[in-house]
């Protein structure tokens, strides 16, 4: 995949119009707001009330550092699993492929505990499939498009055939369709590096933050430009350098022995940490008036 | 009956139930794990105290201690006292030949048989300063045996001003039923490391701020059906309104593997807070437990 071409994805998928669902999603900021954690937090303290603009960065930061942790493995993963398929795709079935897709969606499942993120996590992770689909397809347009040249090659072909199965699959109620493992499969399927992938989904997680922030009114449009400009792009590269290698882990081996890990010193799975913004993304439904779905 | 030989820091319960009553076919522990099951009037509920000797952890202990439950046996297991986890043994020094095990480690592997139940209602977790901690748990469930599996942690020795000051907190709770997963949940409470960090240090304080003791609860299973319904019902009867401070406790309620299970989490700016909440949400566990094991968990 060249570079440029790389590059015009990237444009593509940063856009704030795709239609990905992401625009009713808050990650638990709106509960976090109301639950009056913008508010000093720091005991005995005379100093004047905090700034809103901190307080969003105090969410960002500890908002990132957790999805990054959690998410960033099952991106890579999948991602690669979609590669190799595409890579090496003859006119086989993708099974080995999408076996390792719904195992990692299953995985996702049973590590998001707590309904509120795993509801709006499906939304949009079946809405980037959707997207890939009607979106990014090739168009008809036969006054324009030679219709002899071939412009269709066998890798975005076979990426149109798992995506499609994936789809049916998720409406069958067969497998969840989490928004990371549909991320990864559009990058990869899109073509692009995981890296890249990964650093784009982080950084629409911390765009998204700021527009919920934005919508919630609790900064301004300008102020969340600075912070994008200023803030989100250092953030985004210390996450990255946290969390791009970790794995989602073995897959389920219910026999396995797990203890294994005990005498492991590092961490190499995912995992959450911020158990805060788990309790506040959970009680989202329990708020009196809301404007998000989380 | 132990079996002729165990590793260090390794401990074994098999619990059976025959005509009688309940009935411990293992129960054995070596340094630094002791394991005491004291009588108690039900016949069909036993408990196992988990303990270290010294009251605490160090850093490079070892614990690993594998349960069964058969027969559709109750066991209880608790602590006594919060198991606090130190980074080196009291009084020893740190020399240059010294190869202490930087990361301290608690393994239970807990097999659940079918109309057989579990109760892990221990202490808190309580990780003094710089100590690094990782905590493995898996259960195996079958579909009609039921568990409520407590976990929780501190901020520290409150009283010498450690507030989130330890090193690494890091739990990991595996739950399956009949080979199937229904919950993963990995807690990873790590001090951050401030190089390549663009902005001031944020510490594990600061995010976990202003709350001192966290705690997960996973409940599955028939027995306790009561337990999730009341926590349920409770749950979806709160309204919030905007506040303008964070309340002295918050909780949530999350349900898991089609409503068969939940998952709870509590918040609180005091150990005592989350402890008397969690007595008062698992009050009905008493009818299962017996008053006598209930207060013994709870007070």
């Amino acid at each position: 995949m060249d570079s440029d071409h790389e590059a015009y994805i990237l444009l593509l998928l940063s856009d704030s119009n795709l239609p990905t669902g992401s625009f009713v999603a808050s990650a638990g900021l709106e509960s976090y707001v109301t639950h009056g954690f913008f508010s000093d937090l720091s005991p005995a303290t005379l100093q004047s009330p905090p700034e809103k603009m901190d307080c969003t960065v105090n969410f960002l930061r500890d908002n990132l550092s957790t999805y990054a942790h959690s998410a960033l493995p099952f991106v890579l993963d999948t991602h690669r699993a979609v590669d190799q398929y595409l890579q090496h795709a003859d006119s086989d079935p993708a099974s080995p492929a999408m076996r390792r897709i719904l195992q990692l969606d299953e995985l996702y499942e049973s590590m998001t505990l707590n309904h509120i993120t795993r509801r709006a996590s499906k939304s949009q992770g079946v809405a980037l499939l959707t997207l890939f689909s009607k979106g990014f397809s090739q168009p008809r347009l036969s006054g324009h498009f030679d219709p002899s040249a071939d412009l269709i090659d066998s890798r975005a072909a076979n990426a149109s055939v798992l995506v499609d199965r994936l789809k049916l699959l998720i409406r069958k109620e067969e497998t969840h369709g989490h928004l990371p493992i549909c991320w990864g499969v559009l990058t990869a399927a899109l073509g692009l590096s995981s890296d890249r992938s990964q650093y784009l989904h982080l950084f629409l997680q911390a765009r998204s933050v700021l527009s919920s922030s934005v919508r919630l009114n609790t900064i301004g449009p300008y102020a969340a430009q600075q912070l994008l400009l200023h803030a989100v792009r250092p953030l985004v590269d210390y996450e990255m350098a946290q969390c791009k290698h970790l794995t989602a882990g073995l897959l389920p081996s219910p026999t396995g022995d797990e203890s294994e890990n005990a005498n492991d010193d590092e961490i190499r799975g995912p995992a959450m940490t911020w158990p805060l913004g788990e309790i506040l993304a959970a009680r989202h439904d329990l708020q009196h008036s809301r404007i998000f779905n989380s | 009956m132990a079996p002729t030989k165990i590793e260090q820091g390794h401990g074994r319960i098999v619990l059976r139930n025959d005509a009688s009553g309940n009935v411990f076919s293992e129960l054995a522990a070596t340094y630094p794990l002791k394991l005491l099951a004291p009588r108690l009037p039900s016949q069909n509920v036993s408990i196992v105290y988990m303990l270290s000797y010294g009251g605490g952890l160090v850093g490079g202990d070892r614990i690993r201690l594998d349960v069964e439950v058969h027969d559709a046996a109750c066991l209880a297991i608790l602590s006594q006292g919060s198991t606090k986890v130190f980074k080196t043994r009291p009084g020893q020094r740190l020399s240059a030949n010294d190869h202490i095990h930087p990361v301290t480690a608690q393994s239970l592997n807990v097999r659940v048989a079918p109309a057989c139940a579990l109760f892990l209602l221990p202490d808190p977790v309580t990780c003094f300063r710089d100590a690094k901690y990782h905590q493995i748990q898996t259960f195996h469930l079958s579909k009609n045996s039921s568990a409520v599996l407590l976990d929780w942690v501190t901020s520290g020795r409150k009283s010498l001003g450690e507030e989130w000051v330890f090193s690494r907190y890091y739990s990991l709770i595996e739950v399956f039923v009949d080979n199937d997963r229904i919950a993963k949940d990995a807690m990873l409470l790590d001090e951050r490391n401030p190089d390549g960090s663009p902005f001031t240090h944020r510490s594990l304080a600061d995010s976990l701020a202003p709350y001192s003791c966290y705690a997960t609860v996973i409940i599955y299973g028939p027995l306790v059906r009561d337990v999730m319904q009341h926590l349920s019902a409770a749950y979806t009867a709160i309204t919030v309104f905007k506040q303008h401070a964070p309340p002295s406790l918050l909780w949530s309620f999350s349900p898991i593997c089609s409503g068969e299970g939940c998952i709870v989490r509590v918040a609180a700016k005091e150990t005592e807070y989350v402890k008397h909440w969690l007595g008062k949400a698992l009050w009905d566990l008493e009818k299962i437990l017996g008053i006598d094991v209930y207060r013994r968990a709870f007070s």
